[in-house]
């Protein structure tokens, strides 16, 4: 068991940073306009179909970038623009899910998952190894005992 | 294949068909602008009666055909004076907006949407779209497509009881 530790080890701190990851890619210095274009590139645009609002030039897709651009220029976070347009169209609005409630699972289940199958390849890789290894029977031991003698 | 495509192709289109909002249960968003006949308009200031804020454009089929619902609606309520109209243009031109009231008929006040803030606002997705908004002033239900003045007024016979 103590030769998969670090292996184990190693599978925690990969998921761990992947987690992180997901979460700090957002952060940073950015332009108002940058931060806006990133912002309504994560909504969905309302009167279309498969095109953010960043995307379309509809009218509804032009109003929401209007609405994403005032609200950056007011200073107010990412997460709260966010929950302001989904506020009124509903959380489908947004083509990445949220990392709360629900939505939250879309974000951990695949880390469980991965952390899962890490551990069970672990485990075979255990089990393989030692039905390999197979054990030593009298038989064998004789044989041992007389290829010595010879 | 062909009786089921038949099939849709004559069926009448889905009417009162209610949808769920994040604006359920709370204060409507104040709507206020000019009408198509140059009068100040404000939904705000029909609090006390039901409101129906209809947002509309006249390219749209579904729209022209719930026009005649929401006409029999307002006569239905005129002289109760316990409901009635608000239309909003969506996505569309006062100019069209209007040729096509003229053609239709109906005498609700009916706002422009410059930059479709209005729209925003109520989180609409496309034409037509309503929202019934209570005496009180809070959003009781949402509508997405055609409603008809008799499933409207059943949803009033039950917000009222």
């Amino acid at each position: 068991m103590r030769r998969w530790l670090p292996w184990m080890a190693l599978a925690v701190m990969v998921a761990v940073a992947l987690v992180v990851a997901a979460g700090s890619g957002s952060k940073g210095a950015q332009s108002e306009t940058a931060r806006a274009a990133r912002l309504d590139a994560q909504i969905r645009c309302p009167t279309c179909k498969g095109l953010s609002a960043a995307e379309s030039d509809a009218e509804a897709a032009r109003a929401i970038r209007a609405e994403v651009a005032k609200e950056v220029h007011e200073g107010r976070s990412d997460g709260a623009i966010l929950s302001s347009i989904a506020g009124r169209y509903g959380s489908d609005i947004l083509l990445r899910p949220s990392a709360s409630g629900f939505d939250e699972l879309v974000w951990v289940l695949p880390v469980a998952a991965f952390v899962v199958a890490i551990a069970g390849l672990a485990l075979a890789f255990r089990r393989w190894h030692r039905s390999t290894v197979g054990s030593v029977t009298d038989a064998d031991r004789a044989v041992v005992a007389e290829a010595r003698g010879r | 294949m062909a009786l089921f495509v038949a099939l849709l192709a004559t069926r009448a289109p889905a009417v009162d068909k209610q949808a769920t909002s994040p604006l359920l249960g709370k204060p409507a968003p104040d709507i206020q602008g000019v009408d198509l006949a140059g009068q100040p308009a404000r939904v705000a200031a029909d609090r006390g009666r039901f409101v129906l804020v209809n947002f509309f454009a006249s390219w749209c089929v579904p729209c022209q055909q719930e026009h005649p619902q929401l006409e029999r609606f307002v006569a239905m309520h005129k002289a109760k004076g316990d409901a009635t109209v608000f239309g909003v243009i969506f996505d569309d031109t006062t100019a069209n907006a209007r040729a096509f009231v003229q053609r239709s008929g109906g005498d609700w006040p009916i706002v422009a949407d410059p930059g479709g803030t209005v729209a925003l606002d109520y989180g609409v997705r496309g034409p037509p779209e309503s929202y019934l908004i209570g005496p009180d002033g809070t959003v009781l239900a949402k509508f997405i497509g055609a409603v008809t003045a008799d499933g409207l007024d059943r949803i009033l016979a039950r917000a009222s009881a």
